[in-house]
């Protein structure tokens, strides 16, 4: 472990370590939905990577989904009835 | 302070301080920027600036017209992507520069735009944070990712390709860029259904209390 330390402050922050990247995909592994059933064992991060990719697909499919919702429903109102809705959605 | 429980703390504490003056990746900016989008306070500045854009996309269509219903319906679909693009500069902009996917989606833009006027000279590329190619890994420094074996490789590649602009980034950097860009795509779901709904309780209202939307905004 010293070595590790000592090799890791000489050369700088170009050496990234094995436990910088854990604890990335571990954060990241916290932000995936999943992760309360899986937030006690390690997942190997080659699955955290596979739920993360599906993730953000999904959560680009669903705001797809919803500006096309909302496209249909700024053709049929106006704007102020727009404002209105923004600000009943910021006060609930 | 029994002796071993404090040894074990005073190495964890310099381990933490090792981490934090190093943040080479920007881990502990990480679960600072995630927290940020989970506040209420961004959750409305996002609202304001989705607010404006979908005004400005309103502004570029046709005007709503009751004559014209055919050219709204022909009209929708690309609306649906422009409804899509000032959504994400919203986002980027929420963003405040402060993270790579937001200054490429920015970049992008303006990009398209500009590649749009005059001819089109080449491909709307990659943000111009270019490293050296690497044939196999994503990272961009062979000694970069800590031993990466090819399969997490190939998953870091396409999460590269997922996440706009961080395809040449190295793995710490790309994770936490991934880490950011989920966050604040959950907060750009949150806040487009919730406008969604109210402006759909709003019109299924009005659209029953007289006739629907007709009412000309004020110039």
């Amino acid at each position: 472990m010293s070595s590790r330390r000592s090799r890791s402050r000489q050369s700088g922050s170009s050496r990234i370590t094995e436990e910088q990247i854990s604890d990335l995909v571990s954060k990241l592994q916290d932000l995936l939905p999943e992760a309360r059933l899986q937030s006690n064992a390690r997942v190997p991060s080659a699955r955290v990577l596979q739920e993360t990719c599906n993730y953000i697909r999904s959560l680009h499919r669903e705001v797809d989904d919803l500006s096309e919702r909302l496209s249909e429903l700024l053709a049929t109102s106006d704007m102020s009835s727009a404002q209105e809705a923004i600000i009943r959605s910021l006060l609930m | 302070m029994a002796s071993t429980s404090g040894s074990t703390t005073a190495v964890e504490e310099r381990e933490i301080e090792r981490k934090r003056k190093r943040s080479a990746a920007g881990g502990e900016s990480a679960a600072a920027s995630v927290s940020k989008w989970r506040t209420r306070r961004e959750h409305e500045i996002y609202s304001s600036k989705l607010l404006e854009a979908l005004r400005l996309v309103r502004a570029g269509s046709s005007p709503s017209s009751p004559s014209s219903f055919s050219v709204n319906a022909a009209a929708a679909p690309p609306r649906s992507r422009a409804v899509r693009e000032a959504a994400d500069r919203a986002l980027a902009v929420a963003a405040r520069g402060r993270t790579c996917w937001s200054r490429a989606i920015l970049a992008n833009r303006r990009r398209r735009l500009q590649a749009a006027r005059r001819a089109r000279l080449r491909n709307p590329a990659t943000p111009p944070s270019r490293h050296a190619p690497v044939p196999a890994a994503g990272g961009a420094s062979a000694q970069g990712d800590g031993g990466k074996t090819p399969p997490l490789a190939r998953k870091a590649k396409v999460l590269g390709r997922l996440v706009p602009g961080c395809r040449k980034l190295p793995f710490p950097a790309l994770l936490a860029e991934a880490s950011d860009y989920i966050a604040a795509l959950e907060m750009q779901v949150r806040a487009m259904t919730a406008l969604a709904e109210a402006l759909s309780a709003v019109s299924s209202s009005s659209s029953s209390s007289a006739a629907g939307g007709s009412s000309s905004p004020p110039a």
